[in-house]
């Protein structure tokens, strides 16, 4: 499955890849996490509760962070399993100024979905991720700016 | 209570408990001290199991009992393949994964607990560690070198390759003006979707030692054997039962791991087990239908004349073999050239593993997949040639007087009238005025498309020698001392209706009602010997043994009233409750006759007491039913939606021994073969994920879709069984798919359309409609 | 079907349900006809640990006509709607709607409240309300209130409605003279429910122009929602073919398209043109009789 899109904050480049890249506020924007830590490798893992309305599952998994160019791009590993199934994925993150003060984030991936959710959510999976996706951003926004900038 | 004739349209005998909802089917089967099955189940296509943790599982309250794969180890037999072809490669199918999976929905653990909501939680906490493997989807690109292989104990991915030849190539590839036609045809996967899951009780008594199965089964007997080998319990202390099967086409014609489990765990526990399978574990681990890809190049005369067909088929096998998969694509082979006198065949079959659940059997089992092919090369050629596919057929057709015809392809077809059946249905759809209203419509841009199938197809499954494990049928009737009679099969109805057809047969025999008979089967305590119900068989070989055995039992009784009426035997006839001379003069009621047989006062000297006689009938020859089909579709330009607006179908399945359960066979096998032309599709992704794990997304053809069937017969009978009867439960699957495609590609035919690859989904259409505008 | 365990409460009064409903928070859900509910639990994509069934509301099953609108309460069943004397005179787009729904069984259980509260992005109800301009009513311990249409589905399987909020009723404006509906639907081959779905209110003036659009679109996007577009596209232009035609061009603008495995995203954007184009010909049909009539 392709999920690309890009989503624009209120606040500069910098702000934002510094949210990106700091676990608290991870944590806080994930939707549904319970819990993020911090590995030795530099890569997390994480507990998320993750859905859209009634659809939820719980997940466990692997958050890398890899190729960062600061402030404008890196990569996202992703992979987790859960009652919903499994879930890897990957894919590019990048930051782009494009006014002063708004920050647009493109990302582009490929995700691999098995299990439970890839054979019976065929037709709301997209849909759903871009569900997904579209809060985390949103509650990124709002860490940018309860953060100040 | 009239007596009840061969041939009359008579009601199903086993609606009214089925209708009321008063059968008894597998979960229907309760018995003390009843445990529940749930399996863990691979989300990968191809992993290695790295680790099981079943503790948190086993930890969980009402939990008895978890078993993994290595557990099972050595203690269950693999899952069983019959198919018998040369040099075939089976690889090791144990009934739970030991250490790789190889595809989604592979079962890699069992969860033992009191209550199936037990079962089916704990599953849940079975923690399964797997490093994925690479996965092989498509089977073309599991034959490519170096391409991941499913079994790596394997050299490849080819499970076999066989080829079948005849006729005279080079004399043909060398003649003038001969003209060759080359196209793909895919055709794509299908889930068989009973109505009924699987499902299976086992209950071991340690005690008698004995082993009762109840499953939803079609073959009773074949899995009581393959159950006593993969447990370990002689047969003789085995028993299967089918109780009231709801639906099976194909997909209950097999042995499966899940079954193996329950006996294990049932003799392991001494308590019996139960285990029905949820719909989603239909849709991915019960075996799959079709899926092949067939090349077919076509050697034709400028006149129409087809003189050769070569066909390379890759069938997509899955990732091993369930017990007759890979003969399923060679019946393909079998049954190519179809109704058509076709001199020079060459066809290569190529089995392939994929990491895909197994293909198997699915109504039609591998003869839809034949049809499919001739039918669209015989409109293929016609669209060529600019000829009308009605007289390419004609042209192609043998003559009914040269049957019985031995064909090239090594089998012999017993009788027909092609263009009979052929002139019927154009008779019946009003064909030259459906093509002039075509014409017309198309001037306004409408799409009317007309679609022929002649088809032909392979039934009455059939001489020993040609099966893999005997194709002979187990019929006996017994009279009852109160005149009533009892009637066991070797064969395993499962919605047929055979109880009403067997009855009919008995009781026309006997000349008493129909409601005297009572037929027993698929239950191997009762019924001493059997094979099943499947490939057509039921009535043509099961119903031939019964039909055997009333002959015998007639003769029986006709000694022993004509000892008593002083006559010779031969001038008696049963008639209307009576065993009388011809006119009547001398007659003793059934009733009296039966009591002389079983209270043996003056039986003639020689006569043993009792009325009971069985047989077990060996088919000389399979059958050969056929028909002509003509549906007719209407394309909408503006969203390439295809409407069905009418379907005639004129089906010769023998002699037709009650119309109403011909109709209904027909009726349903229409539906199936229409779903796959139109709508039907299993899909797995890239990664071998199974999408269409739903029935929201598996697209299962629904009644409000159809028109109104117009169907008729004709009536060619066989010599190959007395009663000449051919079989008709696959007919309408088989015959119908092409018709529909080559209506939809008739209709588009103005837009130079050739082909296009099932199901037809609007979409698909749509853009041929619209490069074909945008050109 | 093997759902994961849950309690289950009848509540004897709106008031408990909705209570209820406050106290279990994220894990507790409505039952109304359970067709949509319990397949999602049945699969385990759902596992609400309490179910609160609304079905003993009886209260909350009526059709009736009070002054300018008709008053439907969210626990009518599809069928009933689709069978309604009433609805077939006052409000046709309603019963030609129902009839669409699944399949007998499924109109026989199936509730247009719990419809347009599991909110599917393939549903039928969500555009038929929308194309209405209907007010959709909930009670809480809050109160009561009424949102419109146009405001209550937000995103994917997501209402307006909070989780202790009960939709109560669905207050339907009727249609004035010279107004006509439609609804065309596309049916998915498998889930019978709307590859696209689009229900189309037009008003003509009595020149033939256009007074107002309204039109509501379902199973091609991740909600239903009213297409903006096509209104605007055809407010003041005489309904001429050329003018539909040009207007229903509009129907997937903005919209995030689904894809499945029977329609991609630009079949689909084409599917909504079209099924469009023919909802607004034949609502303007019925705007033409109905005004002669
Ligand atoms: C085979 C099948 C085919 C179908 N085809 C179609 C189709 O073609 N078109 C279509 O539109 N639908 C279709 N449906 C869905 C059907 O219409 C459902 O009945 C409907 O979507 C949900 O209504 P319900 O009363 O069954 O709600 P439920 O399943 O009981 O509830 C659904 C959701 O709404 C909530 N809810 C229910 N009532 C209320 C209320 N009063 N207030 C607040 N929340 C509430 C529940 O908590 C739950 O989250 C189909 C369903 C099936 C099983």
């Amino acid at each position: 499955m392709k999920i690309e899109g890009s989503y624009t904050v209120q606040a500069p480049r910098d702000a934002v890849w510094q949210r990106l890249m700091d676990p608290a506020s991870l944590a806080r924007a994930l939707p549904g996490c319970e819990k993020l830590e911090p590995n030795a490798d530099g890569s997390y893992t994480a507990q998320l509760n993750v859905g859209v309305a009634a659809i939820r599952g719980n997940y466990t998994g692997r958050i890398e962070i890899l190729d960062a160019v600061r402030p404008e791009q890196y990569r996202l590993k992703i992979s987790g399993k859960g009652t919903g199934g499994f879930l890897n994925g990957e894919g590019l993150i990048m930051l782009a100024e494009t006014g002063p003060g708004t920050t647009e984030v493109r990302y582009s991936g490929d995700a691999q979905v098995g299990g439970l959710i890839a054979s019976v959510g065929q037709r709301l999976m997209q849909a759903a991720a871009r569900q997904i996706v579209g809060e985390f951003f949103q509650a990124l926004g709002r860490e940018v700016q309860s953060q100040g900038g | 209570m009239a007596t009840a004739l061969l041939g009359e349209r008579i009601k199903r005998k086993e609606d009214p408990r089925l209708i009321q909802g008063r059968g008894h089917y597998v979960d229907d089967i309760v018995l003390p001290g009843l445990l529940h099955l749930a399996f863990a189940r691979s989300p990968h296509a191809h992993a290695r199991i790295k680790s099981v943790d079943v503790t948190a599982a086993q930890a969980a309250p009402g939990v008895v009992a978890v078993y993994t794969g290595a557990d099972l180890q050595g203690k269950v037999g693999m899952v069983p393949c019959a198919a018998g072809i040369e040099g075939l490669k089976v690889p090791e199918h144990p009934c739970l994964a030991v250490d790789e999976v190889r595809y989604v929905g592979e079962p890699v653990a069992v969860v033992v607990a009191n209550s199936a909501y037990t079962a089916r939680d704990a599953v849940e906490q079975v923690e399964v560690e797997y490093d994925p493997l690479p996965v092989v989807v498509d089977p073309e690109k599991a034959l490519a070198p170096g391409a991941p292989r499913v079994h790596s104990k394997l050299a490849d991915n080819v499970a076999f390759v066989a080829k079948l030849e005849g006729g005279d190539w080079k004399a043909l590839e060398a003649e003038p003006g001969i003209k060759v036609i080359r196209q793909r045809l895919i055709n794509q996967r299908l889930a068989p979707v009973a109505m009924e899951t699987r499902g299976v009780v086992a209950s071991y008594s340690p005690g008698e030692d004995l082993l009762t199965v109840w499953s939803s089964t079609q073959i009773p007997h074949i899995l009581k054997t393959q159950l006593a080998l993969m447990s370990g319990v002689e047969e003789n202390h085995c028993r299967v039962i089918a109780p009231e099967v709801g639906g099976g086409f194909g997909s209950k014609l097999n042995v499966y791991g899940e079954e193996g489990v329950a006996c294990y765990v049932s003799k392991a526990l001494g308590r019996p087990v139960k285990w029905i399978e949820s719909r989603r574990e239909n849709l991915q681990a019960t075996i799959h239908g079709r899926d092949q890809i067939n090349d077919v190049e076509v050697y034709v005369r400028p006149d129409g004349k087809v003189a050769g067909l070569k066909c390379w088929i890759i069938a997509d096998l899955g990732a091993y073999h369930q017990l007759l998969t890979p003969a399923i694509p060679t019946l393909t082979a079998l049954m190519i050239v179809g109704a058509y006198h076709i001199p020079c065949v060459f066809v290569e079959t190529k089995g392939v593993f994929t990491n895909k659940m197994a293909t198997d059997a699915y109504r039609g089992a591998g003869r839809p997949e034949a049809t499919y092919i001739i039918e669209r090369v015989m409109d293929l050629v016609a669209a060529e040639l600019n000829l009308d596919p009605v007289d390419v057929r004609m042209k192609n057709f043998p003559s009914p007087k040269d049957f019985p015809l031995a064909l090239p392809t090594g089998v012999t077809y017993d009788s027909a009238n092609y263009q009979r059946t052929l002139k019927k249905v154009l008779k019946a759809a009003g064909y030259t005025k459906l093509r002039k209203e075509q014409e017309r419509l198309r001037k306004k841009g409408r799409y009317l498309g007309i679609g022929l199938s002649t088809y032909v197809e392979i039934c009455a499954m059939g001489p020993s020698s040609r099966m893999p494990a005997g194709g002979w049928e187990f019929g006996s009737v017994r009279i009852e001392p109160t005149g009533k009679v009892t009637v066991l099969s070797g064969t395993s109805p499962h919605g047929q209706g055979e109880e009403t057809t067997f009855a009919q047969i008995v009781a026309s025999g006997f000349g008493i009602p129909y409601e005297d008979v009572t037929v027993l089967h698929g239950d191997t305590g009762v019924v001493p010997m059997g094979i099943g119900t499947f490939g057509s068989r039921t009535t043509a070989v099961g119903g031939t043994a019964i039909y055997l055995a009333v002959e015998r039992l007639k003769k029986k009784m006709a000694r022993i009233a004509a000892h008593k009426l002083g006559v010779k035997p031969g001038e008696l006839e049963f008639k209307d409750g009576k065993v009388q001379t011809a006119g009547g003069e001398k007659a003793m009621r059934f009733l009296e006759v039966v009591a002389e047989a079983i209270f043996a006062k003056q039986l003639p000297p020689g006569v043993e007491p009792g009325l009971v006689e069985q047989c077990v009938f060996e088919p000389a020859n399979f059958t050969f039913p056929f028909g002509a089909h003509l549906a007719v579709v209407e394309v909408d330009p503006d969203t390439g939606e295809v409407r069905l607006r009418n379907y005639y179908a004129v089906d010769d399945c023998g002699r037709v021994l009650n119309p109403m359960l011909v109709d209904g066979q027909i009726h349903g096998g229409l539906v199936q073969g229409i779903g796959q032309a139109l709508w039907e599709e299993h899909v797995y992704d890239e990664n071998g994920q199974l999408l269409t794990g739903t029935l929201m997304d598996y697209a299962v053809p629904r009644a409000h879709q159809f028109p109104w069937f117009e169907t008729a017969t004709t009536e060619t009978p066989t010599r190959v069984n007395p009663l000449g009867a051919k079989g008709v439960g696959e007919a309408g699957t088989i015959g119908s798919t092409p018709a529909i495609v080559n209506a939809v590609v008739d209709a588009l035919r103005p837009l130079g359309v050739r082909h296009i690859d099932m199901p037809l989904k609007p979409e698909k259409i749509w853009r041929v409609l619209r490069s074909a505008s945008a050109a | 079907m093997i759902p994961q365990s849950f309690e289950y409460h009848v509540p004897r009064t709106l008031e408990e349900a909705s209570r209820l409903a406050a106290q279990f928070g994220a894990d507790g859900k409505f039952l109304a006809g359970g067709h949509s509910l319990i397949p999602m639990m049945k699969l385990r994509l759902a596992a609400p640990k309490h179910l609160i069934d609304l079905t003993c509301l009886r209260d909350l099953a009526y059709i009736r006509e009070e002054g300018e609108h008709v008053r439907i309460g969210a626990l009518t069943t599809h069928f009933r709607i689709e069978s309604s004397a009433l609805l077939k005179e006052k409000c046709p787009l309603l019963p030609e709607t129902a009839r669409e729904i699944g399949d007998v069984q499924v109109r026989n259980r199936g509730t247009i409240g719990g419809n347009l509260a599991h909110s599917d992005p393939a549903a039928d109800w969500p555009a038929a309300v929308l194309a209405l301009e209907a007010e959709l009513r909930a009670v809480s311990p809050r109160g009561e209130r009424g949102m419109a249409a146009k405001d209550f589905f937000v995103d994917l399987m997501t209402t307006a409605l909070a989780s202790d909020e009960v939709l109560v009723e669905i207050k339907v404006p009727q249609l004035g003279h010279g107004t006509g509906a439609a609804y065309a639907k596309l049916h998915h081959p498998a889930s019978g429910y709307a590859m696209v779905g689009v229900a189309a209110v037009i008003a003509l003036r009595d020149n033939g122009a256009v007074e107002r659009a309204a039109v509501g679109i379902t199973g091609v996007g991740p909600k239903a929602y009213r297409a903006f577009a096509v209104e605007t596209a055809l407010h003041g232009k005489p309904a001429t073919q050329a003018h539909l035609n040009a207007a229903a061009a509009h129907a997937a603008e903005g919209v995030d398209v689904n894809a499945d495995l029977y329609a991609s995203a630009e079949y689909r954007s084409h599917l909504a043109r079209v099924y469009t184009r023919r909802a607004l010909e034949a609502a303007v049909k019925r705007a033409r009789a109905a005004a002669t009539a």
